[in-house]
């Protein structure tokens, strides 16, 4: 369809137009994208066990939550930590959470699976609320010293501007879409759509289903990890309700599907689209509940597949109409 | 009696009026799930729109026996009316749409509950007769938590005798194990559907407006029931009023001795017991299916 070259002006269009993005639009825009791009990993992580595996979690935020939160203590506790240590930290108390939790939940599927979640979701959110001292209860962990970003000997970037955070969250979260998006595509990624499809039929082939679930589960709970990280720098603060909540949950549940189940961009879309509604609603009517409400309503009644489904359509529909002049290629 | 039992005695009093309040929402859930395969994520705002309806007809009529009877059948009026016109047209679709669905009526709910009736808690007076204590044995007990059991037992055998006894309580039990059998047995089934909807939204507007003059009202009661509801059905094992039945009254006490004696773990011990049930087996104690 798209040649490599069209292919490139496009990136290289993105990357000058999210460069200039912050000047373009001011302080409330940019950090405005930025929380934007932190649910939208945040959501393809969850997508990437929802869309490409058929795990439906309703506890992913334990993740988000663990990133943020390891974060946060890391921050808070030792000394003169480097930016990037606590994004590490960050990532790896997702990592190790999922680890802990993967030889148990991988065993299960359908909605079994998602109960455990909801189970140890919310057993996540009540320690974060109950274990005073070290999490703060529900006033979280806030006020940690957010440290610049240091590359020894070149250069030394203060984090505390706005902008300059902009760049560093939007190259962090940039790279784990791509390694996301990547690994969707190497062979590996396959087995997953084939687990997905028909689980028996790929044992046969010889595939270690339950092995290759657990993979995916760490490094989907590593990325919405990366998300909570990122967050909770970003906001300067992690608490309970904005890490662990349910909300924050159903969050991801609701991108995937006003976006599109099935398609690495839908929750992406789904992200955007949620944040824009809610930039919009809160500005004319405090009712944001009922709107969201009757948003997610409408959405099911009329758009079952989402807004990436819908373009899916609109395009077989342009391509429909333009199929004489054109020869039409893989479409998906 | 000393008075260290007296208070173990009022604690597993307390313990068991919530677990039969929670016994009531819960198995109109498990009764949902177990027949249309929906998880009805918008019950719990049914149970807390029936104690806004409860605190309504009281306001308007002035007795609470009006309300018991009245805010109910209103409640299910309006599960009703989602279950016609919202989940069966998606029905097509799976658990996932309607999950976010009942997400979005929920949400709904909530909001038209905060434009109509604000967000301040609304206290409900229980008639005289209900309140103060009455004494057995040489103790104490609330009336209004007695009371609550004694209608939780009878709302109870009206069920029962209506799942076992009747001929549509023969029809529902055969659709929970097979729905499209039944269908092609020349059986309405989506007119079934709509009348267990019906039923279990009902059933949570009972316990809506039993609570409400415990816990006054307010939009939060949807958030503090949902959950425990929820997770009652969970550990219970979808589709299963037994294993509901069940683990409502080992959470009612399980809470209410657990605020005594671990108050600040009390509710993870209801998380934890879930996950330990859940690892063991992961369709829930008494549940059959995955």
């Amino acid at each position: 369809m798209m040649n490599k070259k069209v292919q490139w002006i496009l990136w290289a269009g993105l990357i000058v137009i999210l460069s200039l993005y912050p000047k373009a639009f001011g302080i409330y825009y940019t950090n405005l994208f930025v929380t934007f791009a932190v649910f939208a990993v945040y959501s393809v992580s969850f997508n990437l066990l929802l869309g490409y595996t058929a795990l439906f979690s309703f506890g992913h935020a334990m993740f988000f939550g663990a990133g943020g939160y390891g974060t946060a203590l890391a921050l808070k506790h030792i000394h003169g930590l480097p930016l990037l240590g606590a994004v590490g930290i960050g990532l790896l108390a997702a990592i190790l959470l999922a680890l802990i939790l993967c030889p148990l939940v991988v065993r299960v599927t359908g909605s079994a699976f998602s109960m455990l979640h909801l189970a140890f979701g919310q057993l996540m959110y009540i320690l974060a609320l109950k274990l005073r001292n070290i999490t703060g209860g529900e006033d979280g962990i806030g006020g940690f010293p957010i440290p610049p970003l240091n590359i020894p000997g070149i250069v030394s970037i203060n984090m505390k501007a706005p902008e300059n955070f902009y760049y560093f969250a939007v190259v962090v979260l940039g790279a784990s879409l791509w390694i996301m998006w990547f690994f969707t595509k190497t062979p590996f990624g396959q087995i997953q759509v084939g687990i997905r499809d028909n689980a028996m039929r790929i044992d046969y082939l010889g595939f270690k289903v339950t092995q290759t679930k657990a993979v995916v589960y760490v490094v989907a709970g590593a990325f919405a990890g990366v998300a909570g990280s990122i967050f909770a720098l970003f906001s300067n603060l992690i608490a309970a309700d904005s890490g662990f909540g349910i909300m924050v949950s159903f969050g991801a549940i609701i991108n995937t599907l006003v976006g599109g189940l099935g398609s690495f961009f839908g929750p992406i879309w789904g992200a955007a689209i949620m944040q824009i509604l809610e930039e919009v609603t809160t500005r004319y009517t405090d009712r944001v509940e009922l709107v969201a409400g009757m948003i997610l309503i409408i959405v099911i009644m009329f758009a079952p597949m989402g807004f990436a489904g819908f373009l899916r359509w609109a395009k077989l529909k342009w391509l429909a109409k333009t199929a004489g002049k054109m020869n039409v290629g893989k479409v998906s | 009696m000393d008075p260290t039992t007296a208070m173990y005695i009022a604690q597993g009093i307390h313990g068991l009026a919530y677990g039969m309040i929670l016994f009531l929402v819960a198995s109109g859930l498990t009764l949902i799930f177990g027949m249309m395969d929906i998880l009805n994520l918008a019950h719990a705002a049914f149970f807390m729109l029936a104690a806004y309806f409860c605190y309504q007809f009281l306001s308007m009529t002035g007795s609470f026996w009006a309300a018991l009877l009245l805010a109910p059948v209103a409640t299910a009026f309006f599960g009703i009316l989602m279950e016609r016109f919202l989940l069966r047209k998606i029905h097509a679709f799976g658990l996932m749409s309607q999950l976010i669905l009942t997400v979005g009526v929920s949400l709904v709910i909530l909001a038209g509950v905060k434009i109509f009736w604000g967000t301040e808690s609304l206290p409900v007076k229980i008639p005289p007769i209900l309140s103060g204590l009455v004494l057995i044995a040489g103790l104490d007990y609330p009336i209004y938590r007695l009371f609550i059991i004694g209608l939780s037992l009878l709302v109870l055998a009206i069920m029962a005798l209506l799942l076992y006894k009747t001929r549509i309580g023969k029809i529902v039990r055969a659709a929970v194990s097979d729905a499209d059998m039944v269908n092609a047995l020349g059986i309405n089934i989506p007119l079934v559907f709509t009348f267990v909807f019906g039923v279990g939204i009902w059933l949570a507007g009972v316990a809506g407006v039993a609570i409400a003059p415990i816990l006054t009202v307010y939009p939060g009661l949807e958030a503090q029931m949902g959950m425990d509801a929820f997770v009652v059905v969970i550990t219970g094992g979808f589709g299963s009023l037994r294993g509901a039945f069940i683990v409502s009254i080992i959470f009612g006490l399980l809470s209410s001795y657990g605020v005594q004696f671990v108050s600040s773990l009390a509710p993870v011990l209801m998380f934890a017991f879930m996950a330990v049930v859940l690892a063991i087996r992961p369709m829930g104690l008494f549940g059959e299916r995955e």
